[in-house]
């Protein structure tokens, strides 16, 4: 091995060997099927779910397989303001040229490849029409951007990740569009050829300013803003003012290391969705749609954020704490994070309506709410909503503390894996369920006993985490009985208010019971001190 | 439980990961007072031992006691004792030095802000400045403040002054370490460097492959060989270990 583009190709196929490994034998198996089984046939599929399972769910895993490797982002922080680019590779004899263009090179290659395996050696339905070239463009094109953009430094914590699903969202976007206005191949080719040449010099800019450590910081401004106070208090007093107790203190450090970033990032996107209200105020159902996105931010950020929370430190590991307070103060820091996210955006939300003048089209969908079901629950049926809404933003952000803090890379990744291949299965699964009449029959039917089995696991795993955390003595009784009678006393909330608001001729109470045990996160929250001992006591 | 009098109490204390073993049945006391110091090669076991007395590591087999205390069991009892300074220095770099301080005296009710602010002045720290933009032997010189401003019974040094300039060695090994041990509190000081801990230490342990070769006064290891280095007495110890 002579030359660096070996050793750089070297290097991906020695660390991805088993899943390279794993792709050539499905793409064997797709080749018999399809020459041995079915001598080069096209097929008659009996639904798209069928062709779905067969070809699309396994290449769009493959996919995010290749984005994954080539971007290199199996190795980094993705919610970090540094290049996620190997800082090992920054100190190779390479030019910055030379250390975008040969991953890209490669990671193009390996995603046009994928298309056009698939297209040759995949059983295709009889009558599709199957381009060649403009879809492995197209995927060589998203993996170089994902390159470019998760190669990048940026001025704040987790804005990689809100940048990178934006751009990727509107190329799709643009083509999308461009199928629907039945665009040919020679006008998709021309939309999406300059893409990886645009992609490539980005990525090679943003290697050259990342390889010099040049970090922009825009958290400096905003502790800027307040310097002036600390500098008075700094000159008066050796170090400023003391924190009440230990506990004070490690939530302030959580908060500053993790708290902010979803505040940060609901307040970087929240501009754009308001703004849809004022350029679409006379469109009713964008509106009721950008009210409906605007209350789903937080979550599904949160979603993001939660990866960078579930982290602990050697230094974090030394602080005279105990393990439940080191995880208490994580709880308390998120519970703030999301209680700001949220004032955020009803203050800013309110604000928008008024100004904007829409205020009156969803204060029509509450009163017709009220009109159907009646004031009280009406009522009711709000402050669930908002409280479920809240109260997922803060459950994103702790549910995966248990994976986190066991500090096992391959358990975080290998939950990763599972959760997205769960998903790639299960929206298929759903959709076909949901067209097939004696499937959705026998689905509810099944119902009750899939919710009874469900909440036996989850009484059964808690039960068993209780038994570990009194054994490993991690949590005192007091604080376990306590942490029991807030679970309990959640759930009894939670169906009681759905009992009030869903009649019981439509669902049984015992179901909504079950609904209520299954939302209050209890298993994997309280799994978390237990994961953290493990990891800070190996 | 308090009536203990070693600071650190070792024994029996296997440690294997995967089918290395990194410690092979340790015993090690270390008494109240006075500088102990823990010499090696690189790998020879002294982190691994350091990491199971501040609890960083359970024990497979055999105990570990720190003033008397289990650290796993009781990481607060036992780390709010120990001042810890590790080769890795892993300060979060984010933090200015004030903040460091502000939020690592929240910890430790015998803080003392005077003797804070006089180790920062001899250190020439700067209050306002952030932990990752400091030079290497300036973090060592901050995480050695927060280390020593609240008095530690205990302070363990893990490769204190590994790869840095004499200038700063000679701040944490000279003048601190000695302090420290003149006032009556104990040391657990490692190093490969075996002229550093000739310079302060009042008994040597030495520990290769994860076994304990040698463990003595200074002064008695010296009598014991005339006229050989501490080098040439490792070595041989290492070779009969």
């Amino acid at each position: 091995m002579r030359s660096p583009a070996a050793a750089v190709a070297w290097e991906f196929h020695r660390r991805h060997r088993w899943g390279l490994l794993a792709l050539g034998a499905y793409v064997v198996v797709l080749a018999a099927v399809k020459f041995a089984m079915l001598g080069g046939q096209r097929f008659a599929f009996r639904s798209a779910e069928s062709f779905a399972f067969a070809v699309v769910v396994p290449t769009t895993a493959t996919f995010l397989y290749f984005l994954a490797v080539f971007t290199f982002g199996l190795e980094g922080d993705i919610a970090a303001r540094e290049s996620i680019y190997p800082r090992r590779l920054f100190t190779l004899p390479l030019s910055s040229e030379a250390l975008a263009g040969l991953p890209m090179l490669y990671g193009c290659l390996a995603a046009a490849g994928l298309w056009l395996v698939t297209r040759a050696l995949a059983v295709w339905p009889a009558k599709a029409h199957v381009p060649a070239i403009w879809p492995a463009l197209l995927a060589a094109s998203l993996l170089a951007w994902t390159q470019a953009l998760t190669w990048m430094s940026y001025p704040l914590r987790g804005l990689r990740v809100v940048i990178t699903v934006l751009w990727l969202s509107s190329i799709d976007a643009i083509v999308m569009a461009a199928l629907h206005f039945q665009a040919g191949e020679g006008v998709m080719l021309a939309i999406l050829a300059p893409h990886v040449p645009l992609a490539y010099l980005v990525s090679r800019a943003a290697l050259r300013r990342a390889r010099c450590g040049d970090v922009p910081d825009w958290q400096r401004l905003f502790t800027r803003s307040g310097s002036g106070a600390s500098r008075f208090a700094r000159r008066s007093s050796p170090f400023a003012s003391a924190f009440a107790s230990a506990t004070t203190a490690q939530v302030w450090f959580e908060w500053r290391r993790h708290g902010r970033s979803l505040p940060l990032l609901v307040a970087i996107l929240l501009p754009f969705e308001l703004a849809m209200l004022f350029l679409f105020r006379e469109t009713r159902a964008i509106v009721v749609e950008t009210f409906v996105i605007i209350l789903f931010t937080p979550s599904v950020m949160a979603a993001f954020v939660a990866a960078t929370v579930a982290t602990s430190t050697a230094f974090t590991a030394t602080r005279p704490m105990s393990d439940a307070s080191l995880i208490a103060a994580k709880l308390k820091a998120a519970t703030w994070s999301a209680l700001i996210s949220w004032l955020l955006v009803i203050v800013a939300t309110a604000a928008a309506l008024g100004l904007s003048g829409t205020a009156p089209v969803i204060l029509d969908g509450a009163r017709w709410l009220v009109k159907a079901i009646g004031a009280p629950r009406g009522m009711v049926a709000i402050l669930l909503a908002f409280a479920f809404l809240i109260g997922s933003t803060w459950k994103q952000l702790v549910q995966s503390l248990a994976i986190g803090m066991s500090g096992r890379a391959w358990l975080a990744k290998g939950h990763l894996f599972v959760t997205l291949s769960l998903l790639a299965v299960a929206l298929p699964a759903a959709h076909w369920i949901s067209r097939s009449k004696p499937a959705m029959a026998a689905l509810w039917n099944a119902i009750p006993w899939i919710a009874g089995i469900l909440v036996a696991i989850k009484t059964l795993l808690a039960l068993w985490i209780a038994t570990r955390l009194i054994e490993r003595r991690v949590l005192s009784d007091r604080a376990l009985l306590a942490g029991a009678a807030c679970w309990s006393a959640a759930v009894l909330v939670l169906s009681a208010g759905m009992m009030l608001i869903v009649p019981a001729v439509l669902v049984r109470p015992y179901f909504l019971v079950c609904i209520a045990i299954l939302q209050v996160p209890l298993v994997r929250l309280a799994a978390a001190p237990l994961a953290l001992v493990r990891n800070r006591h190996r | 439980m308090e009536t203990s009098n070693a600071a650190i109490a070792v024994s029996q204390l296997t440690r294997r990961f995967g089918a290395k073993t990194a410690l092979d049945s340790v015993t090690l006391d270390v008494p109240r007072g006075g500088v102990h110091g823990l010499v090696g090669a690189n790998g020879a076991g002294k982190t691994t031992l350091i990491k199971h007395i501040l609890g960083l590591l359970r024990a497979q087999s055999g105990t570990v006691r720190v003033f008397g205390r289990d650290p796993v069991a009781d990481p607060v009892g036992v780390l709010s004792r120990i001042g810890y300074l590790s080769e890795e220095n892993d300060l979060p770099g984010w933090m200015r030095l004030d903040e460091l301080i502000r939020y690592s005296r929240a910890f430790y009710p015998a803080w003392d802000d005077a003797y804070a602010e006089e180790l920062r002045q001899a250190f020439a720290l700067d209050r306002g400045a952030k932990i990752g933009n400091l030079s290497k032997g300036q973090k060592a010189r901050a995480g050695l403040l927060v280390a020593l401003a609240y008095r530690p019974e205990l302070l363990v040094l893990d490769e204190p002054s590994s790869g840095l300039d004499p200038i700063v060695r000679r701040d944490i090994v000279g003048a601190v370490i000695r302090t420290i041990a003149d006032e009556g509190r104990t040391v657990l000081f490692s190093s490969h460097l075996l002229d550093e801990v000739e310079q302060v230490a009042d008994h040597v342990t030495m520990i290769s492959q994860g076994k304990i070769v040698l463990s003595a006064p200074l002064r008695s290891i010296k009598e014991s060989h005339q006229g050989a280095s501490l080098d040439e007495i490792f070595l041989a110890a290492a070779k009969e270990g």
